[in-house]
């Protein structure tokens, strides 16, 4: 009897410390539960994400006069007495069923107030419908397959351009190219670019950007003459390289992410590729790991992206912002970092206006925002989320660069802006040096 | 133009087909001298490619280096999965060896998640490593995958000797024609099964090692080599080590099928033959080559075993 007693007393005694700790969170805090692929092949964009996403959290909870940035002039969210955000990391590892089921955790367990994610788009799908069926505000700041804003979801807004506004960069860019507007490069024929090839990766982001490779190429008059799809996964990508080859295309074009990246390039220094134009859809080719690993053999390839750090060159917050992370990271701030950044940053201004975390209120806030373009690290106009059309909850302020590897005098390879043609910071490398 | 490609896509498919049959090697001189199928051949090999990896990187060595020791820790491995582990199922029925084998499998492969993370991991230097020789003409060859079928000709040939001129190669083959017999005559048809295990091992982290070169490794690269293997095998005829050899090479060929491919769409310019996603069934050819094999000549084409 005695010890059935004290049985239940260690167990009242854990479930009153178990439901205090809940309620303290409850109080000061404001959970977002923060999904990212943490391991898998995508492990660097990931670690990238959530250190930007980190960096966003120490802002927007601190006071920092000096940034021109809303979420820097208070501590915490003004309009509900200073409550602190407090973000909860998860790892899907690239896998949409795990990235739901983490999801439902948060939602269920962490009684999150929103969710934030998921860099793969396969994932951010699974993960939006859970949001959607739970009646939980998500916010995707880092995929661009199109589809995700076509579904017609209440519960689901999209800070970062997509694939389609990318794609389109990029044909315009070729099409500027054959008209003389790159910076010091003569006006290239469009014959001499007319074939090109390209190779996607086979989820949900690559396949979308595959099909959009082919609508736009027809749309601008290039003939896409080879487009297939791999599996990121592989370890080997030769006889891929050589179907693109077999074509003899004048550019290449990707849809990558990192380790196949990585792979990719490898292989088309192996099999001493010579096309006039490399090009990859941001992801893969745009990440810390892909830089270091690779180093001088990426000279001359050109990606789609969202930050530069020769922004700073044009843009004053740019470079405030990364030099806090670089103190933290020890590296410039990337295309993926730079929009984790901005997802919780949009996340702040959406709670801010909020004023609560009733998903109703929340739901309102997001769909009124408008943050300006001046406190955003990346080029864009602002963010404003489209209410009504075809792509409701889709940021229409967004805007693409693309950038080139170019060697700096210092001898190191850094990212210069080649489009848009006003912004360029450095002359176009072209035709594509080769190995 | 398409002359070359089809050349490309014949010399990567030998290439890649060298180094399959050695690959394959281990498991049919497994299934030849004991009957058993053993699934966690592609575990092996994993090892093997990880033994490459690691050896490479913590000595700084090129990874050709580590070739001799992943020899050694293939054989050991095999020594201790027979003693410790096969033997005892060859006592029970069928099944028992079927599961086994299929049980040690899962074991090894979750071991290597446990250890070594499930992220890809590839050799980033060496000598061969991001380099590459054109040979007749035009054919561009990554140096890696030419030293590897070099590598693996070497060391097919070695133990294609080993088993036909020597004394214990003899007595190995007789182990495998008939064990009753063999017994008779004096040969310790145990310790037999034991050494067709250690170069069955040694064989197939010897392939690791040479695979490693030029294909990232991970806990599950093992899969996609095993039904590699067991193509080659069937194609070869169980327990043939010469069959080994040629089917090797002509399921490599089979998985350049889509450059095959590409050469006759460029040949022909038929528009509607680029569309086709070719390349997406990589390996989808090589296992309906495994059903067709199994239909039409279940022997194989070398099979001496019945």
């Amino acid at each position: 009897m005695k010890r059935l007693f004290l049985a239940l007393g260690f167990l009242a005694l854990f479930l009153a410390l178990f439901l205090m700790e809940k309620g303290a969170y409850a109080q000061d805090e404001i959970t977002i539960g923060v999904i990212y692929p943490l391991t898998g092949g995508a492990a660097s964009a990931g670690r990238e994400l959530q250190m930007g996403a980190e960096l966003a959290m120490e802002i927007a909870n601190g006071k920092m006069p000096e940034l021109a940035m809303d979420m820097a002039k208070e501590a915490g969210i003004k309009s509900m007495g200073g409550k602190k955000i407090k973000l909860i990391f998860k790892d899907h590892e690239g896998n949409p069923t795990l990235g739901a089921d983490l999801a439902k955790k948060l939602i269920l367990d962490d009684k999150v107030v929103g969710i934030l994610g998921c860099y793969h788009s396969s994932v951010t799908k699974a993960v939006s419908a859970v949001c959607e069926q739970y009646g939980v505000p998500m916010i995707n700041d880092s995929s661009t397959s199109p589809v995700l804003t076509r579904q017609g979801y209440k519960w689901f807004w999209r800070t970062t351009p997509h694939d389609g506004t990318f794609t389109m960069d990029l044909f315009e860019f070729l099409k500027g190219l054959s008209e003389g507007k790159a910076k010091g490069v003569k006006p290239v024929p469009k014959e001499e670019l007319m074939n090109l090839a390209a190779a996607c990766e086979k989820t949900e982001w690559g396949s979308a950007a595959s099909q959009l490779l082919e609508d736009y190429a027809k749309k601008y008059g290039y003939n896409l003459k080879r487009n297939l799809l791999y599996t990121a996964k592989s370890a080997d990508l030769s006889s891929e390289v050589r179907s693109l080859l077999a074509v003899n295309p004048d550019a290449m074009l990707f849809a990558s992410y990192t380790s196949d990246a990585i792979l990719m390039v490898k292989t088309l220094k192996a099999q001493k590729a010579k096309p006039k134009l490399i090009w990859g859809q941001n992801a893969g080719f745009d990440t810390p790991e892909f830089r270091s690993t690779l180093g001088e053999d990426i000279v001359g390839i050109l990606t789609r992206t969202v930050f530069s750090p020769k922004l700073g060159e044009v843009k004053t917050i740019s470079t405030q912002i990364n030099e806090l992370y670089k103190k933290k990271a020890g590296y410039d701030l990337s295309d993926a970092s730079s929009r984790g950044f901005t997802g919780v940053q949009t996340w702040f201004h959406v709670l801010e206006k909020a004023g609560s975390t009733k998903p109703e209120d929340i739901q309102r806030a997001a769909n009124s925002i408008e943050i300006p373009g001046e406190q955003l690290v990346v080029p864009w106009k602002g963010i404003k989320f489209a209410t009504s059309g075809e792509e409701p909850g889709q940021n229409i302020m967004g805007s693409g660069i693309i950038g080139q590897y170019q060697k700096n005098k210092e001898g190191q390879v850094v990212l210069e802006i080649v489009y848009p043609f006003e912004l360029s910071t450095a002359n176009l490398i072209y035709p594509f040096p080769g190995y | 133009m398409a002359s070359e490609v089809l050349l490309q896509a014949i010399v990567a498919g030998l290439l890649f087909g060298m180094v399959l049959s050695v690959v394959a090697l281990g498991l049919t001189i497994i299934f030849g001298v004991m009957d058993i199928v053993n699934f966690a051949h592609g575990e092996f090999l994993m090892i093997g490619m990880y033994t490459g990896l690691l050896v490479s990187q913590y000595t700084g060595a090129d990874p050709l280096f580590a070739l001799p020791v992943a020899a050694v820790i293939g054989g050991l491995l095999g020594y201790l999965c027979y003693w410790l582990f096969v033997r005892l199922l060859l006592r029970g029925p069928m099944l028992a060896q079927l599961l086994g084998t299929f049980g040690l499998m899962l074991f090894l492969r979750n071991l290597a998640l446990l250890l070594f993370g499930s992220e890809d991991r590839s050799i980033q230097k060496g000598i061969l490593v991001g380099k590459s020789v054109v040979i007749f003409g035009s054919c561009v060859v990554p140096s890696t995958k030419l030293g590897a079928a070099v590598l693996a000709v070497l060391a097919f040939l070695g133990t294609y000797l080993f088993i036909e001129k020597t004394k214990i190669g003899k007595a190995l083959q007789a182990t495998a024609i008939n064990p009753h017999a063999a017994r008779f005559m004096g040969i310790s048809t145990d310790r037999m099964n034991a050494l067709a295990w250690v170069i069955g091992g040694a064989g197939v982290t010897v392939a690791g090692g040479l695979l490693v070169n030029f294909w990232a490794v991970n806990p599950y690269v093992g899969l996609l080599f095993t039904m590699l293997a067991f193509t080659i095998v069937a194609l070869g005829g169980f327990g043939s080590v010469p069959g080994a050899f040629f089917a090797g090479l002509i399921v490599g060929i089979i998985t350049e099928f889509p450059g095959i491919w590409d050469a006759i769409s460029l040949w022909t310019g038929w528009n509607w033959m680029y569309k086709v996603p070719m390349i997406s069934f990589k390996y989808t050819w090589v296992y309906l080559a495994y059903f067709l094999i199994m239909l039409i000549t279940p022997k194989g084409l070398f099979g001496w075993k019945r």
